[in-house]
């Protein structure tokens, strides 16, 4: 409702100020939530992916580079006064001992795909305008609100829509942000938490660059496309990571051992 | 009256950043390269423009003088094949002559790529050390009247090798590296001239005659470390250079083989015992134990032996019935062909520190990456 004459000469100006930073400040609250919820889209999405990634294929390279360490440690052995074979050995050892601690050994469940629902989209939303970490100045709240964030963002992740409407019914509000002391220093509030929101939102599109700039992105990318022309990337990659584990262990199990490469490979 | 209420200013400090977890990041980004690969081979464009006398190290580095940047003036520049690092200039302190590109220039990386060593037209007369970890010049060492056809590390970095061409009397030298500081320095060790009975070609005395010993060429340490095999090239378009093997360090000659033709290259094959060289564009094998070569089943103009397994990474400019050019591996104890790429322009070849890759690089800046996923 529109106010009158006489309630525009009772409003100070700094209380006109105030109304008017308070409505910029709660477009942008707006406009970070929903910045948030693209953000912590696309992880949970690169997230699911590279858990599948892993699940498949990683497992496989994991497999592939164990038998090429045995392979080295083989042509070592058959070369004691090799110092190069040795180090190859010892190279391609540490190089499957990391792809096994990475790719990790091959749970029994396929990893789920990720995929939000409107309602864990709103929940998000709500989460993020209530509780966003840059929305308060006061330390302590700040605290609070950066590890309900971070739990909120993993329930996104896993979809956990109880876990957000949870988060979102628990927060307390800290004093911090009750209004009081006056417009002017309300003011000064909504002018640093502005500020606060700016610079997050220029941090969420810096993040977001990064991501879409990974290799993992790149690859997702790869597997979505070709799956919409009908193409299984990542299955045609197992096979072929398969087809190569089947020369190492031919290989490892030829008694000539020095054959280098597979003949028409 | 309008109180803020004061609290200090609060620096944001933001929560942890919330990236992917980057441990997964060698699995994924070998995986992207996988979905890309057609053959073994990777081809990439590693810089526009020209570069010439291009050397590649153990980790993919590659050194080259080019005159594409810096104002038309020539300079030494790094590249690299294996990341999108922008190239990198290399400067010696106050002794930029200006001189053209293609002026000679020759380079030698250490085992490990951690020095480079090279020599210029447009610096002083002597060889140039660089610590390529601080990209920094570091010093220099070797002072010459004749400018070196070739630099050489041994297989660990232990000794240094430089050729020239036949001054009066010497046209080989080899320097110890010291385990600290700059590795090379001082006084070479030994020094050898031409090979007993052959008469050198005194260097600027006008047309060497038919048949004179030119100085020597190209040469490499056995893997072991305990010899140096050296082309000593003869003058004349169908003259015949010669292998000459010496002991290192005393440069005591050991053995000296007369080839076919002109060599362009030469190899030790791992197992210390064989040498791969290519000359008039056939390769051939030079078993030490018979002192015999013999040809080869293919052409080639440049070869590199594995590290430490029977293979050999061979580039032919000319393809019988093709005209075309090839890059290729070679196993050594049967000597089937493996792995063949098209490939033109090639001027240098190479394996990685651990043999898992192979490089080749041509003057317009094209490399070729062998990354076979079973080596």
């Amino acid at each position: 409702m529109a106010p009158n004459a006489a309630d525009l000469n009772t409003v100070k100006p700094e209380e006109q100020e105030l109304a008017r930073k308070r409505e910029e400040l709660t477009a942008l609250e707006t406009e970070l939530a929903e910045r948030e919820l693209r953000s912590a889209n696309l992880r949970a999405e690169l997230s699911a992916f590279e858990c599948r990634y892993l699940h498949f294929v990683g497992s496989c390279y994991s497999e592939l580079d164990e038998w090429k360490a045995q392979l080295a440690e083989r042509l070592a052995k058959e070369q004691p006064d090799n110092v190069r074979a040795r180090q190859a050995a010892r190279d391609a050892r540490v190089r499957a001992d990391e792809s096994k601690s990475v790719a990790g050994n091959k749970a029994a469940e396929e990893p789920r795909t990720f995929e939000a629902t409107g309602e864990l989209k709103r929940l998000y939303r709500d989460v993020a305008k209530r509780i966003h970490p840059d929305l308060t100045a006061d330390r302590g709240d700040r605290a609070k609100r950066q590890q309900l964030m971070m739990e909120a963002n993993e329930a996104y992740g896993r979809g956990d829509e109880a876990k957000l409407a949870k988060i979102l019914t628990g927060y307390e509000c800290s004093p911090e942000a009750v209004t009081g002391d006056g417009p002017g220093a309300e003011l000064v509030r909504v002018i640093r938490r502005t500020s606060q929101v700016r610079g997050r939102l220029s941090e969420i599109e810096a993040e977001m660059q990064e991501l879409l700039r990974s290799d993992l992105y790149q690859l997702k990318s790869r597997v979505q496309e070709a799956r919409e022309n009908g193409r299984d990337v990542l299955k045609e990659m197992i096979a072929k990571v398969e087809e190569q584990i089947a020369q190492a262990k031919s290989r490892l199990i030829d008694k000539r051992g020095t054959h280098p490469l597979d003949k028409g490979a | 009256m309008m109180k803020t209420h004061e609290k200090p200013v609060q620096k944001i400090v933001h929560a942890p950043a919330q990236s992917l977890a980057v441990r997964s990041a060698a699995l994924v980004s070998r995986g992207l390269r996988d979905l890309a690969r057609d053959s073994n081979w990777l081809v990439k464009k590693v810089f526009a423009g020209r570069a010439s006398h291009l050397a590649i190290s153990g980790t993919g580095q590659v050194c080259g003088i080019t005159s594409e940047t810096s104002k038309g003036a020539a300079h030494l520049v790094l590249y690299d094949i294996e990341s999108t690092a922008p190239e990198l200039a290399l400067a010696v302190p106050k002794q930029s002559h200006a001189c053209p590109a293609d002026s000679p220039a020759r380079f030698a990386w250490s085992p490990t790529s951690r020095y480079m060593a090279a020599a210029w037209e447009g610096w002083q007369l002597t060889i140039h050390l660089f610590d390529m970890h601080g990209k920094a010049f570091l010093g220099e060492f070797g002072e010459y009247k004749n400018f070196p056809k070739f630099l050489v590390w041994s297989e660990t970095g232990k000794y240094f090798g430089v050729t020239a061409p036949a001054g009066k009397k010497v046209a080989l030298w080899l320097w110890k590296a010291a385990r600290h500081g700059m590795p090379i320095s001082g006084a070479s060790m030994s020094r050898v001239g031409a090979p007993h009975g052959i008469e050198p070609q005194s260097f600027g005395e006008g047309f060497a005659e038919e048949g004179a010993f030119l100085g020597y060429g190209r040469c490499a340490f056995s893997p072991d470390e305990t010899s140096l095999a050296t082309v000593a090239e003869i003058q004349g378009e169908w003259a015949d250079d010669l292998i000459v093997i010496f002991d290192v360090p005393t440069l005591r000659k050991r053995d000296l083989l007369q080839v076919q033709g002109h060599i362009t290259d030469l190899t030790w094959a791992p197992d210390n015992q064989q040498i791969i060289y290519c000359a008039a564009g056939q390769a051939y094998r030079l078993p030490l134990a018979r002192m015999e070569f013999e040809t080869l089943p293919f052409g080639a103009e440049l070869c590199a032996c594995h590290p430490h397994l029977p293979l050999c990474v061979c580039f032919s400019a000319w393809l019988k019935n093709s005209a075309k050019g090839r890059l290729f591996l070679v196993d050594l104890n049967d000597l089937a062909i493996l792995d063949e790429y098209p490939a033109e322009g090639v001027v240098d070849l190479r394996w990685n520190l651990d043999g898992s890759k192979a490089y080749a690089i041509t003057q317009d800046g094209l490399a070729y990456i062998y990354d076979p996923p079973l080596i």
